[in-house]
């Protein structure tokens, strides 16, 4: 090896120095603030985790964070998965022309998407006022402050994570493969379910990953959408950190739900590179 | 030759750039403090009103955020000796809390020219009342033929779904079920009452708003009919043109004072006393009293007139005789509450 290539993992330096200093330490204060017993942080116990695995509200509250995040990842690769396929088949002036389309969410903040959503949904808001106008319901239907309205709305504002490395993923696919596969008799849903989906499982994993991580931690839209009467933990965090001021609790609550949800994304990446052995084996 | 850039240069050039990028921007010469303000009326009456006037008076500018009272003391404990804002503005109950933590300055009264011109409950030796939140029932006209008239109306069974109440980590939240509890036998330190009467008025309940922001666009949005809800939040809304109106229940409406304090460690505490300064000035206070804000003023000289005297109080002698519910008390049992709240109030 040359010489020059010896320091090249220096270049890394900056950015792990960054994380550290930013990132890891923090972390570990977070760590150590969970391990005091009481709001005044003078003894040191693992009260507050038994605390939180020990009593099943709290347990209730950390469930269905991580299965209102399954829901709407669902409902964001059932939309979002014909959507990349048909902007990674268009033309290329019609693709740049949707890609900006589905980026251009991004560019505006998610209180004032969220917001805009609080008129879509309410008693009086435009999609009641259209149902009852066209006579598919009698009265207006409650969306707003329920789950499902909830899971429409984050699917909503997540959908270009999904989308984006779907069509990275999409792209990459040889055309040619589509082509061997008709060649070789198979229809075209059989080619689908061969050799695009599995293909495509890579991008798949990668968009599930990012939507799943950002919606169990959207407090915004968890809490302007959902209310008070729908506690998932980052709300029920940002409660005990600054309603009860209880920090140490807040601190063990947020360490067990990092915990949950890298054990959810480990296993949907497991899903992702498990399948794709299948095929290639 | 093309134009190159050694690696050497490239690295120290990138390296620099970093730090400079990272390194925090010292305050510009220009004088500047910052200030935390709540949302709603309060921002509107501190952007329109109180700033204006502190930037012709000290020629300094003033930048506002707007943060609910919890989150203040939260941010002031987490940065001791370097608070992210120069003033904050709290409730009651927050700023004992405060006090107890330790992050609020003395207010150098002696120097004032208008403390003394507080009403005597509005002195207080941290930070003086710059006005008083007085909580009522909120309701939508347009939906609600006859108003409300006392708490009790809220379990009638004309309004199922059509209730809108908000979490207790506002005061207003807070006072509601202090209240209700105190009607029904308890206390500030016995909330039991209040949460059984709670119970029982969930089948009338149509949203429970997480936070105060979202609490008015309940009202805006027409979701729920009849709320709980601050009174010059309700008065604003109304002079926007939305259909709202405000009643002061039969037992008094529950009313907390709102304090401004210079914070420990704050850069320019001298900004800060003449900010706090000029929101208890007759003049300010007369002007955030009037349409459409009706912010309830504490100086004595303030004429009160309009929404006001029509729905809370005639005399300034009066506006010392609202419910006034004991923070110190409440506090204590805050964090068992949010917690009993969360258990019992799920849908």
């Amino acid at each position: 090896m040359p010489a020059r290539s010896d320091g090249e993992w220096r270049l890394a330096l900056p950015v792990a120095a960054f994380f550290a200093l930013f990132f890891v330490a923090p972390l570990g204060v977070l760590f150590v603030v969970s391990l005091f017993a009481e709001p005044t942080m003078q003894t040191l116990a693992l009260r507050q985790y038994t605390r939180f695995l020990g009593d099943r509200l709290h347990l209730g509250i950390l469930v269905d964070t991580l299965v209102l995040g399954v829901k709407a990842t669902l409902v964001c690769l059932l939309l979002g998965y014909p959507l990349a396929w048909v902007i990674a088949r268009a033309r290329p002036r019609v693709q740049s022309l949707l890609v900006f389309v589905v980026i251009l969410p991004l560019l505006t903040s998610v209180v004032v998407r969220t917001f805009a959503w609080i008129v879509i949904l309410g008693r009086q808001g435009i999609l009641n006022k259209t149902l009852l106008a066209v006579g598919l319901i009698d009265e207006p239907v409650r969306l707003l402050f329920t789950e499902p309205g909830v899971v429409m709305v984050l699917a909503q504002v997540q959908l270009p994570l999904m989308i984006l490395p779907l069509l990275t993923t999409f792209q990459r696919i040889d055309p040619h493969l589509a082509d061997a596969s008709a060649a070789l008799g198979a229809g075209q849903w059989r080619t689908f379910a061969r050799v695009i989906a599995p293909l495509s499982l890579p991008g798949v994993a990668a968009g599930c990953v990012l939507v799943y991580a950002a919606c169990v931690t959207a407090f915004v839209t968890q809490t302007l959408i959902g209310g008070a009467r729908l506690v998932w933990v980052p709300l029920f965090m940002y409660q005990q950190a600054t309603g009860a001021n209880d920090w140490p609790f807040a601190a063990a609550i947020s360490i067990v739900f990092m915990f949950a949800v890298l054990f959810v994304v480990v296993l949907i990446n497991a899903a992702g590179r498990g399948r794709r052995a299948l095929v290639h084996g | 030759m093309t134009p190159s850039i050694d690696r050497r240069t490239f690295v120290r050039g990138g390296a620099a750039f970093a730090i400079a990028a990272l390194t925090p921007v010292p305050a510009s010469a220009k004088d500047q403090l910052v200030v935390a303000t709540f949302p709603g009326t309060w921002n509107e009456v501190h952007r329109e009103i109180l700033a204006p006037y502190f930037q012709k008076k000290t020629n300094a500018d003033v930048t506002q955020t707007i943060m609910l009272a919890t989150d203040q003391v939260a941010k002031l404990a987490a940065t001791r000796g370097q608070p992210p804002f120069d003033v904050a503005i709290l409730d009651e109950g927050p700023t004992l809390d405060a006090v107890k933590q330790g992050v609020l300055e003395k207010y150098p009264a002696a120097k004032s020219a208008h403390f003394n011109e507080l009403g005597p409950p509005f002195r207080n030796e941290w930070g003086p009342a710059i006005s008083m939140q007085a909580i009522g029932l909120a309701y939508n006209p347009k939906k609600v033929k006859t108003a409300p008239r006392s708490w009790d109306d809220l379990w009638n069974p004309a309004y199922k779904g059509r209730v809108g109440l908000t979490a207790l980590n506002s005061s207003l939240g807070m006072a509601f079920i202090v209240e209700l509890a105190r009607l029904k036998g308890g206390s500030e330190s016995n909330l039991e009452p209040g949460f059984l009467a709670l119970r029982t008025l969930l089948p009338n309940v149509g949203a429970i708003s997480a936070n105060l922001g979202a609490h008015s666009a309940l009202i805006q949005q027409e979701q729920v009919d009849v709320a709980v809800h601050n009174f010059n939040f309700i008065e604003t809304l109304k002079g926007k043109g939305v259909e709202v109106d405000w009643v002061k229940p039969e037992t008094g409406a529950p009313a907390w004072r709102t304090n401004l304090h210079i914070v420990k460690g704050a850069q320019r505490p001298d900004l800060a006393f003449e900010y706090i300064e000029g929101h208890i000035t007759p003049e300010v206070q007369a002007a955030m009293a009037k349409p459409p804000h009706f912010v309830i003023p504490t100086n004595r000289k303030v004429v009160l007139s309009g929404a006001i005297v029509d729905k809370v109080a005639r005399t300034p002698d009066e506006l010392t005789k609202l419910v006034f519910h004991d923070w110190t008390k409440i506090n204590e049992v805050r964090a068992a509450a949010i917690e009993r709240f969360n258990r019992e109030i799920k849908l």
